[in-house]
């Protein structure tokens, strides 16, 4: 699906065959993930009552089962009714009167009126009300309200916070088992030093009439951040412990707080840091599902009052949870959370990597804001949990130049990113296999395609849509492709593929001859995937 | 740094300062009779924990360094923030007021305290932390003669390039040139001018640049250091608060200004008060300085040396700040 969306948010709005796929098969993750297991926002759902049929136990195979024909089929077999009382309720409530995000996102699959005017970008995890009305079994209904926000563990005896192997049984059923199931630790041993060339020496003092690059203490300041990073890195594993919680939910979560995040204009390291602190506060605490969205919310909070110059008002984080809160719990949630953090805020943003990166790069304005774009998956895949952030940040500058075809990862990229082409791969790949997966992250696929950062000489998200392409490639149905650290990169197999190919290339091939439909698929397909991302670069030239 | 302890722990004395979003008391740690200062933050029942209060903390808990004043521990209850420091015995306001001749320091103070203070704040640089509110009154003095940076209440982290700041930092007289004319993109420099302020401070005993207003503050530098042109100061017409009205003075040489600075001293200080940033020494270059020659020879052999001993001293009102930032913590 990521492919049929990025026909759609570029220029194929109106051509059927690329929307069907699409509307069906998102309508089922969207059901699957805010109703069946989650019992999440029940604002989404009340609209998608129309798409109530997706079928929810069906597992989707991480890259290869991406045919229309299963789609379709998901259409028919719907199981699981949508509507719960609770979510019911919850339409006549006052301010649900605009769409939400996810309400928008949903009924433009059912209606293509791409309007999407709303004043919620969604509630993730509302009240109790809902959970106590969900299937998922919320034991805490009885948990006296006692001012504590997140309560904690009172029926698990210290047992919680340690991982439990049998926790992830129950995920298995999830949307995307591989991801439920398996938690990489990566055991990755993080560099040190690396030995200092004259290329890289005359970049540095290149830095020393321009104050804000602070160039005497830029060294010392990164040397530092590296160390800090493996203080603030979450428990990987934090899923075990948590009765209530799946990685799925916390994926939702994650997606509204980058929209919440957008609607408030706040700085990219605010989202950053406000996921850490949800993240190292989830490895700390037990959480219920109906307080999730409170942790949530108030992460921002607090990482706002922390990164922004004026942070905005508390009555803005409530109202942008639905007023599900009250402001008094959420300020008592930030006394809970800041005190679990110890206070520690100290978090080595992944947005000073990437620019250190981008120094490497000549400060290339395309490269670096897909790098952004990209490095927010590292938010919404919890595979990259584990990471640091300087890692994080590597890999997608990495990705990014690849895919604008930037050329060779060479030493002084490796000296200012401290990542080597191969200490990169592990975490380039997991990016790769996000991409190529169903989109499930509305607002965050949304931001992207929007407008506001198709402006100012960013891409579209078409043209990293063309990455699924080659991650099938990686994944063993075809050859390895040559991107791939394995001595002859740079020359892919397939040499329409856009990923590889400058914008240039890409305007010889046949463009005007595009009448492709779910390009994906297969390898015959990949020249009308060149047909659209070049009409992409049309409208929006670099 | 458990937030279980209790405020009980602590029996609280006199009061040692008051602003508008904090109050600190003198304390005693009732199980081992330590002294400590007590920072006691009014929670905003609309905004709950200050922006002020979560940087200061998360960032102090960071930095720690012998000239920087110890965050030991934090209780935090339903309506207040306690944040315990380790105790010091007065501000370099007040202990310029008490030690000092007319306010005027002993030469070999005034480098000591410098020294430390310039190590303190490269220390901050160097962990990527601006200070943005360096004055006397933030400048904690033991008895000792230690100098620690204290009041981190301003100061937040940076990233590379530096973000965009708010431009309302830094007590107006120590405030630099670039930040006065509206810059919201400083880095590391700012901290370094509010330092050579201090310095030329602890020799005359009065501020150097004592300011009224934003633009009565700039007239008072350029007086001084000389009314800069776009010759000079390349981008300067492209600042906020650039006007073509401005005087034109002539830069008048410090060591007539500061007579009792010796020549070295007034090279330093000379570096460290360039109106454009980018000129700015660095505290780490200022570290290596001659003038700092007599005192790191000396340290070498002494560790302990640099450091002034000085009796306790008797805290009474100074004069005060006309434009306080945050207003007067006694220094933490």
């Amino acid at each position: 699906m990521p492919k049929t969306r990025a026909l759609r948010s570029a220029t194929n709005e109106n051509d059927e065959n690329l929307n069907v796929p699409t509307r069906v098969t998102r309508a089922k993750s969207a059901a699957n993930l805010n109703v069946d297991e989650l019992a999440m926002p029940s604002k989404a759902l009340q609209s998608k009552k129309t798409v109530a049929n997706a079928n929810p136990t069906r597992r989707r195979a991480a890259l290869d089962d991406v045919s229309n024909v299963t789609k379709v089929e998901a259409v028919d077999g719907g199981k699981k009714p949508l509507t719960k009382p609770g979510l019911v309720s919850k339409a006549t409530h006052p301010i649900q009167k605009r769409a939400t995000t996810r309400q928008a996102l949903t009924s433009k699959e059912v209606n293509k009126k791409v309007e999407t005017k709303r004043s919620n970008p969604g509630s993730v995890g509302q009240k109790r009300k809902v959970s106590a009305s969900a299937v998922t079994t919320s034991v805490k209904e009885d948990t006296p309200e006692d001012g504590e926000p997140i309560r904690k563990k009172v029926h698990r005896l210290g047992a919680d916070i340690k991982p439990k192997a049998s926790a992830e049984a129950k995920e298995t059923k999830a949307d995307e088992p591989s991801r439920d199931e398996v938690v990489p630790a990566p055991e990755f041993n993080y560099p040190t030093e690396r030995p200092l060339s004259d290329n890289i020496k005359a970049l540095e003092s290149e830095d020393l009439d321009d104050p804000l690059m602070v160039a005497e203490y830029a060294n010392d300041i990164f040397e530092y951040l590296r160390d800090l990073e493996c203080t603030s890195v979450p428990n990987p594993q934090y899923m075990s412990h948590q009765d209530d919680l799946e990685w799925k939910t916390r994926g939702i979560l994650i997606d509204w707080l980058v929209e919440v995040h957008t609607r408030f204009h706040l700085l990219p390291e605010t989202l950053f840091l406000a996921v850490n602190i949800v993240d190292r506060f989830l490895s700390e605490k037990v959480v219920q599902l109906d307080r999730l969205q409170l942790v949530g919310i108030t992460a921002m909070f607090i990482a706002s009052k922390y990164e922004e110059v004026l942070s905005p008002h508390i009555a803005n984080f409530r109202h942008i949870a639905d007023d599900g809160f009250s402001e008094a719990e959420i300020l008592s949630a930030e006394r809970f959370i800041l005190a679990t953090l110890n206070y520690d805020l100290s978090y080595p943003n992944p947005m000073n990597f990437l620019r250190r990166i981008s120094k490497a790069d000549n400060y290339d304005i395309q490269s670096r804001t897909m790098g952004k774009y990209l490095m927010e998956i590292s938010l919404l895949d919890h595979r990259l949990m584990a990471y640091r952030p300087s890692h994080v940040a590597a890999a997608a500058m990495y990705l990014a130049r690849m895919i604008l075809g930037r050329g060779e990862w060479d030493e002084t990229l490796e000296y200012y990113a401290g990542y080597t082409e191969e200490e990169i791969t592990p975490v380039f790949e997991l990016m790769v296999d996000y991409l190529a997966r169903p989109i499930i992250h509305e607002a965050f696929f949304k931001k992207y395609a929007s407008k506001k950062f198709l402006k100012g000489k960013c891409y579209s998200s078409s043209i990293i849509w063309s990455v699924p392409f080659h991650a099938r490639h990686s994944n063993g149905r075809m050859q390895r492709p040559s991107w791939h650290v394995n001595g002859q990169r740079r020359m892919h197999s397939c040499t329409t593929s856009p990923m590889l190919t400058s914008p240039s290339t890409i305007s010889h091939h046949n463009r005007g001859s595009c009448t492709c439909y779910d390009t994906l698929h297969t390898e015959r397909h990949t020249s009308s995937l060149c047909v659209r991302i070049h009409s992409v670069w049309l409208d929006s030239p670099p | 740094m458990d937030g279980k302890r209790h405020p009980n722990s602590f029996q609280q004395l006199e009061k040692l300062g008051e602003g508008t979003y904090a109050t600190v008391f003198k304390g005693r740690n009732r199980q081992t009779g330590d002294l400590v200062a007590l920072k006691e933050i009014h929670l905003d029942s609309e905004e709950g924990t200050p922006s002020t209060a979560i940087r200061e903390i998360s960032l102090m808990k960071e930095l720690k360094h012998e000239n920087i004043v110890a965050l030991h521990d934090v209780i935090h209850t339903e309506n207040k923030l306690m944040l315990v420091f380790e105790y010091m015995d007065g501000d370099l306001k007040k202990y310029m007021d008490t030690h000092g001749d007319r306010g005027a320091l002993k030469p070999i103070v005034i480098k000591s305290f410098m020294y430390q203070l310039l190590k303190g704040i490269d220390f901050c640089h160097k962990n990527r932390v601006l200070h943005r509110d360096l004055k006397p009154q933030n400048l904690l003095i033991n008895s000792k003669g230690q100098l620690k940076l204290g009041d981190f209440g301003l100061a937040r982290a940076f990233g590379i390039p530096v973000n965009t700041f708010s431009n309302e930092v830094v007590t107006l007289w120590y405030r630099a040139p670039d930040v006065l004319l509206g810059s919201r993109t400083y880095n590391t420099s700012i901290d370094i001018w509010s330092a050579g302020c201090i310095m030329a401070e602890m020799f005359s005993g009065r501020p150097l640049f004592p300011g009224t207003t934003n633009e009565d503050q700039i007239i008072r530098i350029f007086r001084i250091m000389g009314t800069p042109t776009e010759r000079t100061w390349p981008g300067l017409s492209q600042f906020p608060e650039y006007k073509t009205t401005w005087q034109m003075y002539a830069t008048q040489p410090l060591s007539t200004i500061l007579p009792q600075i010796d020549p070295l001293g007034i090279d330093l200080l000379q570096r460290m008060l360039q109106l454009r940033p980018e000129l700015r020494i660095t505290a780490a270059d200022a570290l290596n300085h001659q003038w700092f020659h007599d005192i790191i020879a000396a340290q070498k052999h002494h560790p302990q040396h640099h450091q002034v001993p000085q009796p306790m001293m008797h805290p009474h009102g100074g004069y005060q700040q006309p434009v306080p930032s945050q207003g007067n913590y006694g220094g933490y």
